[in-house]
């Protein structure tokens, strides 16, 4: 068992957590501002998309990191208007912004490159590593850290800033009003819509970055539905750290366990069921954090009595 | 002289019409969705160097213009009409089913397994079993998220998203491992049925499937509009606080929808398994739920509206493929303009809400300035 449980497992299970924390911490924006993005999944793959676009075109992964964000302030803006502008019913518009992406990409996939299924290119830069020296000289934390691909270090940078944003700014503050309290905050002067937008831009944003992650850190290259659905347990891992970017940034280290450890596991169980456990225990930990709420809820109202 | 009348079954069709919300002006609307999404299309064609007419025509042509294509698109027709009233029964029930592709999955595995163990039974026995097993496994799979959100209030939404993937794991490894079978030559899937639909149109998909999904349809259909829980279902949807007020149990209802729709899907996996592979397969099902989600959405959960629109689908869904091969551009144009009609018909109230604003705006405006200038 020692050949599993070690500290390339941890290692793993951060660079696996990746996409889905960059992913959940777009969902967790729109979420506050009071709608849901289902569509985070076809953001990020979009993201990925465009990323290995611009990466390949331009010879450099910052071109591919411009790309991924001008193409989620894009999405972010477009669903904005489709769901907040002309009020339609958020679900639909997440629902087919997936379709959209699963049919663009593999069509721009087609005829720009004339490829089936993946493509990978040496041309296609990758996001840099970074190797820190001073603390690979610490024992564990050194291998822990040092290492990895420039967006997980982004990525745990902006857990912390969201948090910020959201609880300790004006404007955080007013986001989270414009999804809890909208009448309050037009009341108060702040148009609740103009929070909306912000929201789903940012959310555009961290959604394509995270696909632009999965494309050019996770891998080297671009394969048709290769979000395999982590948006969607994003969105669980909003759900169950009950909107809250540290938790959900623990949900989602939750989740890259579970995928880190079956990818090793895979030795001894056949590799279905442990391609199956993450979305399992997604939903399971779903369950359990309402258990646990309703448990916490029943003892206060005892104790109110 | 007697006076003509039309055919029976025919008048008391027209006579049931569904007499629900697709207003003239929604169809007006939808007619102008799908225009501007074939020119979106179009644009993308040219936008590619194809010529976007001889593409169309090779798209209708593909879908309609031969007889093994029409039988095609009907068994797409059907297939779309299935998911996409599972769909429907579910959202009008007030509970969102986007899980339909495990439980798909889950009805095709059981009735693979029942149809390969009952080898020697008459064949209408070994189908009828086959059909019972996968309405189970379809709806039991659909149960779980259904109670999860009745009891616990557990979004739907993202439980039934994440259990597709976990079924069709599950399914892979169960026709990888413990079911594959031992025949020579196929690297994974399960035993062969031992009965199937026989096929109605040479070398077509279609085949004795679909007068199963006939009747399914029908029964669905008559659910929904003409029963009581039809009834209160629309009740419901239009006024949760008059529904409650009125005795209607919201939480039974969303169960009944939830598990309908889960039989439906498991349905159409049995469909898939007896009537083209004649075993399960491991990719059983190309995300067929999710373009009967399309359906269903685009016509507002409406019975008739689905059907009618399946059909329009299957042609661009057939079609699409046959584009690809004749006039050489990949087939997810079509997908590009599926998503566009639908973008376009779910913001379609609000998109004629603004512009109705920005005249309004603009009236006033002209009506101000001849004021000023008088």
């Amino acid at each position: 068992m020692s050949g599993i449980f070690n500290l390339l497992l941890l290692q793993n299970t951060l660079r696996t957590a990746t996409p889905v924390v960059l992913c959940a911490l777009g969902c967790l924006m729109t979420e506050r501002a009071g709608f849901m993005n289902i569509g985070v999944e076809g953001m990020m793959l979009m993201g990925a998309f465009f990323a290995v676009l611009g990466s390949y075109l331009y010879g450099s992964w910052v071109m591919g990191l411009v790309f991924a964000i001008v193409l989620g302030v894009l999405l972010g803006l477009f669903y904005y208007v489709f769901s907040i502008t002309f009020k339609s019913d958020e679900f639909v518009i997440g629902v087919a912004l997936n379709i959209l992406a699963g049919g663009l990409t593999v069509f721009l996939l087609r005829t720009l490159f004339g490829v089936k299924g993946s493509f990978s290119d040496p041309g296609i830069v990758p996001l840099p590593t970074l190797h820190f020296t001073w603390l690979e000289q610490i024992p564990v934390l050194g291998t822990l850290v040092s290492g990895n691909t420039l967006l997980v270090y982004i990525s745990w940078l902006l857990v912390f800033l969201c948090w910020l944003l959201l609880y300790k700014t004006p404007l955080g503050f007013h986001l989270r009003a414009s999804g809890e309290a909208p009448e309050a905050l037009r009341a108060s002067g702040v148009n609740p819509d103009r929070m909306k937008m912000l929201a789903s831009v940012l959310c555009g944003i961290l959604a394509s970055l995270s696909g632009a992650h999965l494309s050019l850190g996770y891998l080297t290259m671009f394969s048709e539905n290769m979000s395999a659905s982590r948006g969607f347990v994003a969105v669980a891992c909003v759900i169950f750290g009950g909107g809250n970017p540290p938790r959900v940034f623990l949900a989602a280290l939750l989740f890259g366990f579970i995928d880190a450890l079956g990818i090793r596991l895979q030795r001894y169980i056949p590799s279905d069921i442990t391609s199956m456990a993450p979305y399992v225990v997604t939903v399971v930990m779903m369950v359990v954090v309402v258990l646990m709420k309703r448990r916490k809820k029943k003892i206060r109202q005892g104790e109110e009595r | 002289m007697r006076k003509w009348r039309l055919p029976a079954a025919l008048r008391t069709l027209i006579a049931i019409k569904p007499k629900q919300k697709l207003t003239a002006q929604y169809l007006l609307s939808l007619l102008i969705a799908v225009t501007l999404a074939f020119l979106v299309g179009a644009g993308i064609m040219l936008l590619c160097g194809y010529d976007p007419l001889i593409c169309y025509a090779a798209l209708f042509k593909g879908a309609l213009g031969k007889p093994r294509a029409i039988g095609n698109t009907l068994a797409k027709t059907a297939t779309l009409c299935l998911t996409g009233l599972a769909m429907s029964v579910a959202a009008k029930s007030g509970i969102f089913n986007v899980g339909g592709e495990g439980q798909l999955y889950f009805g095709g595995i059981a009735a693979a397994v029942v149809g390969a163990r009952m080898a020697g039974a008459p064949d209408w026995i070994i189908i009828g079993c086959a059909l019972l097993a996968a309405l189970l496994a379809g709806g039991a799979y659909a149960w779980v998220p259904g109670i999860l959100k009745v009891k616990l209030k557990v979004d739907e939404v993202v439980t039934t998203i994440l259990l597709n993937s976990a079924a069709i794991y599950f399914c892979a490894y169960l026709a990888n491992g413990p079911l594959k079978t031992t025949e020579r030559g196929i690297s994974s899937g399960t035993d062969s049925v031992a009965a199937s639909f026989s096929p109605l149109i040479k070398l077509s998909n279609l085949n004795g499937s679909v007068f199963v999904a006939i009747i399914a349809t029908l029964l669905i259909w008559y659910l929904m509009t003409r029963s009581t829980t039809g009834f209160e279902m629309k009740i419901t949807g239009t006024n949760r606080r008059f529904a409650d007020y009125g005795g209607i149990r919201a939480d039974r209802l969303m169960m009944v929808g939830m598990v309908l729709s889960g039989m439906l899907c498991g349905l159409v996996g049995m469909i898939e398994v007896f009537g083209i592979h004649k075993r399960f397969i491991t990719n059983l099902s190309n995300e067929y739920y999710f373009d009967g989600m399309l359906v269903a959405m685009i016509m507002r959960y409406q019975p008739m509206g689905v059907i009618l629109m399946s059909f329009f689908f299957a042609v661009l869904n057939i079609g699409g493929s046959a584009m690809e091969l004749s006039a050489g551009i990949s087939s997810e144009v079509i997908l590009i303009v599926q998503s566009v009609i639908i973008f376009f018909m779910a913001a379609q109230g609000g998109i004629r809400q603004s512009l109705h604003a920005y005249t309004v705006k603009r009236r006033v405006r002209r009506a101000h300035a001849r004021e000023v200038r008088t």
